[in-house]
């Protein structure tokens, strides 16, 4: 379990990924599911739009399960991911 | 002994007791004043929050940090058993026992599809997850948490929505939702489902070694005459423990590993598969 194995940085550019909900091609593609995604509030009668800009954020979590097999790069359609190798 | 038996059973099994089904409609309180949150639709709102614990023990991991990454994993079991919402794998059969139990239930959107796949259920056709209790009859003052609605069903719907879920291939969990009341059942698979990815990927073996998920009462054995090596259980397994044996041609299980769901015994076309209780097995009485 530990592994003192440096795992990779994923960074997400909220300005770009504003609809992550919505979109959703990464955390379906991701082979080893290490994207989360959720809504910025769960509120007392208040339901989130998906469609509307920054109700959701997309994060990146397991990064110890992230190959880098890059494919979440490859269908993000605004380019926000980024993926450094250490 | 399973310790939710041991504390909420009354002498038999915690999910066969009704008074575990009998949760009132508001929030409870502990004694030292904290809310704890009802079952079905008071949830905490944080994701964020809930999540950080597996965040922190990614750090742990990369950092090489033993030490710390058994004491976060400590206090993520800590937190859940505070909380009261461990769940517990439970087989098919069990299952449907329990749907006879409770009153009302009502089929919904799965929230851990919901944040790692951005699943969206919309009916119910697609919902995985089910809330128990009278809880769920508040479910519309959370529309965020219960995206897509709440349909309730009858006992039969309930168990035919269940084996639809086994044919399919999701394991059968129970979840409590403020101990000793039983919230949820739900359909999991890995790697989807937080409270199956969270023991299987961060460890299980042992009383309370795992992360808010115990192994069910019972174990799978192949009978060895009876498998034909067709390899369909195989496929069902979301814990690892089932392997295709290539030596003998034959399925094999690794019991230490296995979680009892028993979807390689229903999954088994020849009946070649059964579950034995897992107190049977002298090895395995302290393994959840």
């Amino acid at each position: 379990m530990v592994s003192a194995r440096k795992f990779p940085k994923i960074t997400i550019d909220q300005e770009r990924c504003t609809v992550p909900f919505l979109c959703k091609k990464c955390l379906q593609i991701c082979p080893t599911a290490i994207f989360s995604v959720h809504g910025v509030k769960e509120e007392r009668l208040k339901e989130l739009d998906p469609r509307i800009d920054g109700s959701y954020v997309l994060s990146a979590q397991r990064l110890d399960k992230c190959t880098v097999c890059n494919r979440c790069l490859d269908v993000c359609p605004v380019d926000a991911i980024k993926i450094q190798v250490p | 002994m399973c310790y939710l038996c041991e504390e909420y059973g009354a002498g038999g099994l915690w999910y066969l007791n009704p008074e575990n089904y009998a949760r009132n409609m508001y929030t409870l309180r502990l004694p030292d004043g904290a809310p704890k949150s009802a079952a079905g639709a008071e949830t905490s709102g944080d994701i964020a929050e809930r999540a950080k614990g597996i965040v922190d023990l990614v750090v742990a991991m990369e950092q090489g940090d033993r030490d710390g990454y058994e004491t976060i994993k400590g206090q993520m079991n800590e937190n859940r058993r505070q909380r009261g919402t461990e769940g517990q794998v439970v087989s098919l059969e069990d299952g449907d026992k329990i749907l006879e139990l409770c009153s009302p239930v009502g089929l919904m959107a799965c929230v851990c599809r919901k944040g790692a796949r951005a699943i969206d259920e919309r009916n119910e056709l697609e919902y995985t997850c089910m809330g128990m209790g009278v809880g769920m009859l508040k479910w519309e003052r959370w529309p965020e948490r219960y995206k897509g609605g709440v349909t309730f069903v009858s006992i039969e719907e309930a168990k035919e929505w269940n084996h639809r879920m086994d044919k399919r291939g999701f394991v059968h969990l129970l979840m409590l939702a403020g101990a000793p009341y039983i919230g949820g059942f739900c359909q999991c698979d890995y790697p989807d489902c937080s409270a199956i990815r969270r023991v299987v990927d961060f460890g299980s073996v042992g009383s309370f070694g795992g992360i808010g998920t115990l192994k069910g009462h019972q174990v799978a054995q192949v009978d060895y005459d009876g498998c034909n090596g067709c390899g369909i259980c195989a496929q069902r397994c979301q814990f690892g423990a089932l392997k295709f044996e290539v030596t003998s041609g034959k399925a094999n299980i690794d019991q230490f590993v296995c979680y009892g769901c028993g979807l390689c015994h229903t999954g088994c076309p020849r009946g070649a598969i059964k579950l034995l209780d897992r107190t049977s097995l002298p090895a395995l009485v302290e393994v959840w």
